[in-house]
């Protein structure tokens, strides 16, 4: 199956380059920063950043666009309607029959820009840093051993659900049944949770049998040693400042 | 350790906690080299008993030696990995890693085994199950064949001295399986191997051991004990086919 989030064929970059470690600390200061800007103008300046370090990492744009539009089109669902919420003390203006909030335009442009740019962020990571060090580099900054290995497996074993449902679906396709909105429906999707839940259930407890008999001990091990340059405490730096540099233009720019 | 035997329990018995006894009164020795067939119907205990040798399940009654190591002490327990490896039923189960490379490594590097032997030992299993060059693979992308010789791979790298297989043919293809069978007579470890394709035991098998309703009804050569057409039929199985006369 094809569902997995493949790693794209990136032309070389210096972010390939960079130790796993100070890259995933880089990119997590920078999406805290990006999480509390407020106004306008330093979240543009952050998106900005944001975008320049996609260029850098030489991602391939059509396998961009695609993870961008598909999460952008959840998070949008939700910010859409902020122009439209009109509240007593915000600037308005009339766009024909529709009063548009000028705040709540301002307000979905911050947030827009802010997940834009921490997005770009993550896909930079991923882009550039095979996973299994990514998990890694997480334990050598003290990320908890249970959050990294609950990341990994649900990476790993989220696409065998998947494959799961699209069995169970068909089962139910061939036997006649077609989703309506009634009882029977509702029975039977609820039937298909508590399956898929039974199965996961059994499935991970076999997956800790067989991780335990190649003697896992709970320490997350890979075979890639990491090591620090300059170049990575370099990059680590100018990153860092410009997250600082954007949350004190944010605060005061309030 | 007796070098003899490689696996020894004597009066094994499991009961999971719903209550549901899987092993009752189980009692077999294995020679070191030995290839031992472990058959039987759905539900009679192999798996169970293959999770009590491996220190996974401990049995409430009887005693047990693998390679020289109780299973039920704690301290041989932690050994055990690197003396006993399973092939489990369904290789999704045993694939977690994100890169073939990676899932081979696991075993290796949790022996606290230096990168460079960890390495040379993936290169070497990936070889021999013939899974050259897919090393930065992703699991979920493999065929069922090429699963299960990855699964075999990363128990390869540890190069235990004892290797259980579950089912070790399903899901495979009549080439993969064939592949299977010779690597399996290649490796001169001690095995046993429980499954339903009695053909395959007797490929690879010179005892066997019938196991139903988690009870040893039977063990003996090979094709003494599979020709048995009413030994065969009484727990559920099927005299294989070049034994049909």
């Amino acid at each position: 199956m094809t569902l997995a989030f493949d790693k794209p064929d990136c032309p070389p970059s210096f972010l390939q380059r960079l130790d796993p470690r100070w890259k995933l600390a880089s990119v997590l200061l920078a999406v805290l920063a990006l999480a509390l800007l407020r106004t306008g103008g330093a979240a543009l300046a952050g998106l900005l950043g944001a975008l320049l370090l996609v260029v850098l990492a030489r991602l391939p744009w059509r396998w961009y666009c695609l993870r961008m539009g598909t999460a952008l089109t959840m998070y949008l669902l939700f910010l859409i309607w902020l122009p439209l919420v009109v509240e007593a003390d915000h600037d308005t203006f009339d766009l024909g029959i529709v009063t548009v909030s000028l705040t709540g335009l301002i307000r979905l442009f911050v947030l827009s820009a802010n997940l834009v740019g921490m997005i770009s962020l993550m896909l930079v990571l991923l882009a550039t840093t095979p996973l299994h060090n990514v998990f890694k580099a997480a334990r050598a900054l003290y990320v908890s051993r249970l959050l990294v290995f609950l990341m990994l497996l649900t990476y790993r074993y989220v696409f065998l659900l998947i494959d799961e449902f699209a069995r169970l679906r068909i089962a139910l396709r061939v036997r006649g049944f077609r989703n309506r909105a009634d009882l029977h429906s509702y029975r039977t999707i609820g039937q298909v949770a508590g399956t898929l839940l039974v199965r996961s259930a059994e499935r991970s407890e076999r997956v800790g049998q067989a991780m335990r008999c190649r003697g896992f001990d709970g320490e997350f091990r890979a075979l890639d040693e990491f090591s620090t340059t300059p170049r990575d405490v370099l990059v680590f730096s100018v990153m860092a400042g410009y997250a600082i540099g954007l949350v004190a233009w944010d605060w005061f720019a309030r | 350790m007796d070098t003899q035997v490689a696996i020894e329990f004597q009066d094994l018995s499991f009961t999971y906690p719903d209550g549901k006894q899987a092993l009752h009164d189980l009692s077999l020795q294995a020679a070191a080299g030995d290839t031992i067939g472990l058959v039987g119907p759905n539900g009679a205990g192999k798996t169970t008993l293959f999770l009590c040798l491996a220190g996974i399940l401990a049995p409430q009654k009887g005693t047990i030696r693998v390679a020289g190591l109780d299973p039920r002490n704690a301290a041989d327990r932690k050994r055990l990995p690197a003396h006993v490896g399973i092939i489990f039923q369904n290789s999704d189960d045993q694939l977690f890693s994100s890169t073939i490379a990676d899932d081979v490594a696991f075993g290796p590097l949790n022996l606290g085994l230096p990168a460079e032997e960890v390495r040379r030992r993936v290169a070497e299993a990936l070889g021999r199950v013939g899974l050259t060059g897919f090393d930065e693979r992703v699991p979920f992308h493999l065929s069922g064949g090429e699963k299960r010789r990855a699964a075999i791979a990363g128990v390869l790298a540890m190069r235990p001295e004892i290797l259980l297989l579950d089912e070790p043919s399903m899901f495979l293809d009549p080439r993969g399986r064939r592949e299977l069978i010779r690597l399996l007579n290649e490796l001169t470890v001690t095995k046993v191997i429980a499954s339903h394709d009695l053909e395959m035991i007797l490929d690879s098998c010179r005892r066997v051991a019938v196991l139903d309703q988690g009870k040893l009804v039977a063990t003996g050569a090979a094709d003494e004990v599979l020709r048995d057409s009413a030994l065969m039929e009484a727990h559920g199985l099927e005299v294989p086919f070049r034994l049909r006369r």
